[in-house]
């Protein structure tokens, strides 16, 4: 009995030994092995068929994998990648693009101008369900190959913006199906680029494996594998990078904050940096309410709200109050204006201007109707949402407005919002660098695009036309700074804050470079991060 | 089978009933990222969306008769495959969570239904409560920050290690059962509370009965009265209780997956809804509705083996 049991403890013992060398915290890549960066990713890519689905994880795989004609670099410079050159003529209307020799698939054959077609064709395809290119080519009336390295690129009116469309992914034409199958095909399991980085494999809700393109025309990344690991929740990323299983996550401002917080040996290295977004809310101003057809309303709200000191105690200082829509970080953007300083008092003399005055327990009035709305917010992931909604809730109250917070699944928020069955609505925005927001502010936008409180102005409107037909950059820049100047007075959107990105990283990866597009999708992506042992050398 | 069609008719109604469509950016907008209203229309035909409730049901139920079970909305690969390439793993899961359950549950529930009322049986009644009020999601960070964070004992998530690729088979195997330990335990403990509380309710009812006193009457102790006697009596209810939890072993849990980051159905499932992505939840809806007719068939047989009464009638 007791050799059985001696027997037995030294079986569990080794299984247990055994089991913790399988947990055992990862080595440092050494010479042999290859230089691997774990990133994470918060959910699975909807497609890997680089052009099909997007969102913006897989647009940060597709752009490892593939490469475009051009792409911004960290200032927001739209740099010639597969394009040696390009040139605008015919007052703009034809695009000509030259392709750089040189660049190949990853199966070795070079890549074409009748790549480029094919790729564009198949973005226009309702059925891939591009959302991210297929408007950008809205004006496109003909694409020709006078020769395999060129292609003219046709518009029917004058296209200055049109550039940023051709950061459209390359796909190959001789290996990506067509139509509906490039999502269901075999492409999409093996997607095939042009690339720094090939692809290895996928395992759904488990990673994605990148290898470095020794042949890139561009020079080989440094490090050998990028690896997507898969993890919904952030709080076990955030664990996995401590322990160095994980090498690189964008984290929320509360683990960044505790990432600050923590022990020398396990703290990692942290940036923050400013994408092209926006927390904001949008007024329905079309007259199913009474209280935001008014701008001295939209104004009072803003000036009723201490956006630095929520930046600071709640958002642990990650954030800017915005201004308009147009990022700071942007050369479109007039920086001469000041965002609405924190002014209850002013707020209140706005509210009593527009006829609403206290009455019974501190509520605003106005013949007869008290000031209370309902603010409809989206579920999200980011839980700075509720912390938002509660200040907003307090703040207005002590300006003598009722706010009653609706939150609704994202889908049933996003169809309201369509329908315009709502008074006001708060939820995140993104941009692109391109100045143009004729989307978001336009009176012809109300269904067909952004502009879902229904604002109609006629200034707002002609230098919206003016500045998609604008031809000189100078003069475009004018017009846009006096957009901003009519938006600042009008406030049609409450721009809230500018949220800043944290990142998190183990010390030994270098070469991260930040931009307001990401740290994934420019010119100085993981092609230039490198692995650094020894930490002293640099 | 009648059933089995009715629910996954009742699923098709309420998903289209839900506000919203599978069609449509996240919860960012990207100013420029906007579908055409002509493409919308042939996205819409394209999913049958255009069609009503009953019609797309047919479609779905004819693709079905032909063993298709269709295409995932989110990333149109086939349902088939987003749902086998998770249900191994959480059948995995769920059979060793259940059978870590029973492993405990039975003996302590034996062992308190031994001497009701001692200082033993409260300290297991008041451990299983206790157990059973530990919020899933609290249990499983705290797991990770102790066995992982602290001790280095175990895995902090995941299938696999990043160096599995360079093990052999048996090491993988090991990799996978170090996986494997800590979303088992989350997904154990509660149940193991409420089964062994079961187990002892069901001992010490059956205590005072006739075939108990007859047993002891001829010279049986007590513990032997309970082995022999007890759990056989116990079977019955306990059976019933496991075919009732067999739908649970497809289910999955979305918490331990998302904490451990397990590609399991309980995410697969909660995702789906949210996307509004008909075909996988039909699917899931099929899967987890044959499971429950299969327990309820497997209990039946069961009650045959353990009840010698339910042979002869």
């Amino acid at each position: 009995m007791r050799d059985s049991w001696r027997a037995g403890s030294l079986i569990a013992a080794l299984l247990l030994q055994a089991l913790a060398a399988c947990g055992a915290e990862r080595e440092s890549p050494g010479a042999t092995s290859p230089v691997t960066v774990r990133a994470l990713l918060s959910q699975d890519p909807p497609s890997l068929s680089l052009l099909g689905k997007p969102d913006h994880n897989s647009e940060i795989v597709a752009t490892q994998i593939t490469d475009s004609l051009v792409q911004y670099d960290d200032r927001l410079e739209l740099l010639p990648r597969v394009a040696e050159s390009y040139e605008f003529s015919d007052g703009g209307r034809t695009l000509v693009f030259r392709l750089r020799p040189g660049v190949r698939w990853h199966d070795g054959r070079p890549v074409t101008a009748a790549d480029v077609i094919f790729s564009v064709e198949q973005a226009r395809d309702p059925a891939v369900e591009n959302r991210t290119f297929a408007p950008q080519f809205a004006d496109l009336v003909s694409l020709e190959t006078p020769d395999e390295r060129t292609i003219r690129a046709r518009y029917s009116r004058p296209a200055r913006g049109a550039l940023e469309a051709w950061r459209l992914p390359l796909l190959p034409r001789h290996l990506a199906q067509r139509g509906a199958e490039l999502l269901t095909g075999s492409y999409a399991r093996h997607p095939v680029g042009c690339g720094p980085f090939r692809f290895v494999r996928y395992r759904p809700g488990e990673e994605i494996v990148l290898e470095a393109n020794d042949d890139y025309w561009d020079g080989r990344p440094h490090i050998d594998r990028l690896v997507f690991v898969i993890y919904p929740d952030q709080r076990t990323a955030f664990q996995a990078l401590r322990a160095r299983d994980l090498d690189i996550m964008v984290a929320s401002p509360d683990l960044w904050h505790e990432a600050r917080l923590s022990a020398a040996a396990t703290r990692p290295e942290s940036f923050v940096y400013y994408r092209l977004n926006l927390w904001q809310i949008g007024w329905n101003m079309d007259g199913s309410n009474p209280f935001f057809a008014d701008a001295r309303v939209r104004r009072a709200l803003l000036l009723a709200l201490d956006r630095g000191q929520f930046i600071e105690r709640i958002a642990h200082g990650l954030g800017r109050p915005g201004v308009t829509s147009f990022h700071p970080d942007l050369v479109w953007t007039d920086a001469t204006i000041e965002p609405l300083p924190y002014d209850p008092g002013q707020a209140g003399r706005l509210l009593e201007l527009a006829g609403w005055s206290p009455a019974a327990r501190g509520v605003r009035e106005r013949a007869g109707r008290r000031f209370r709305f309902r603010l409809m917010i989206g579920d999200s992931s980011q839980g700075i949402v509720d912390e938002m909604a509660a200040w907003l809730q307090q703040s207005w109250a002590r300006v003598g407005i009722e706010v009653e917070i609706e939150k609704l699944e994202w889908r049933q928020f996003r169809e309201r919002r369509l329908a315009h069955e709502f008074e006001a609505t708060m939820a995140g925005l993104s941009f692109t660098p391109n100045p143009d927001q004729f989307e978001l502010y336009h009176s012809s936008a109300r269904d067909a695009g952004f502009n879902y409180g229904g604002l109609r102005d006629p200034e707002v409107d002609r230098l919206l036309e003016s500045g998609r037909a604008a031809d000189d950059p100078v003069a475009r820049r004018q017009i846009y700074f006096g957009l901003q100047q009519r938006l600042h007075e009008l406030q049609p959107i409450a721009c809230l804050i500018h949220f800043a990105t944290p990142v998190l990283h183990d010390p030994r990866l270098r070469g991260v470079v930040p931009s307001p597009i990401d740290h994934w999708r420019t010119t100085r992506g993981p092609r230039e991060w490198r692995w650094v042992e020894d930490l002293a050398g640099g | 089978m009648l059933t089995l069609f009715f629910v996954t008719l009742v699923v098709c109604c309420l998903i289209r009933l839900a506000p919203g469509e599978p069609l449509g950016a996240g919860p960012e907008e990207e100013i420029g990222m906007r579908v055409s209203a002509a493409a919308r229309a042939e996205l819409r035909a394209l999913y049958h969306l255009d069609q009503p409730p009953h019609r797309q049901y047919g479609l779905w139920l004819s693709d079905l008769l032909r063993g298709d079970l269709g295409r995932s909305f989110h990333d149109r690969r086939p349902v088939a495959e987003r749902i086998g390439e998770r249900l191994g793993v959480t059948v995995a899961l769920n059979v060793l969570s259940l059978l870590l359950a029973l492993a405990v549950a039975l003996p302590l529930g034996l062992l308190a239904a031994l001497r009701p009322g001692s200082t033993f049986d409260r300290l297991a009644g008041g451990a299983s409560y206790l157990l059973y009020a530990v919020p899933v999601f609290w249990a499983g960070l705290l797991l990770q920050i102790v066995c992982y964070g602290r001790l280095d004992w175990l895995p902090l998530a995941g299938l696999r290690s990043p160096e599995s690729e360079y093990l052999g088979p048996a090491g993988r195997f090991l990799d996978l059962a170090a996986h494997f330990v800590l979303p088992v335990l989350c997904l154990s403990y509660g149940s193991l509370a409420y089964l062994s509380r079961f187990v002892r309710a069901t001992l010490i009812e059956n205590a005072a009965g006739e075939s108990w006193r007859a047993a002891r009457a001829r010279g049986l102790s007590l513990a032997s009265v309970l082995v022999r006697h007890g759990l056989r009596q116990a079977g019955v209810p306990l059976l019933t209780l496991a075919s009732l939890l067999l739908p649970g072993l497809v289910g999955g849990s979305v918490i331990v997956e998302t904490v451990f980051a397990i590609p399991g159905l309980g995410r697969l499932f909660v995702e789906s809804a949210f996307q509004r992505d008909m075909p996988v939840l039909l699917g899931l809806t099929l899967l987890s509705g044959a499971a429950t007719l299969l327990g309820i068939l497997l209990a039946d047989l069961a009650y045959a083996v353990v009840d010698p009464r339910v042979r002869r009638a």
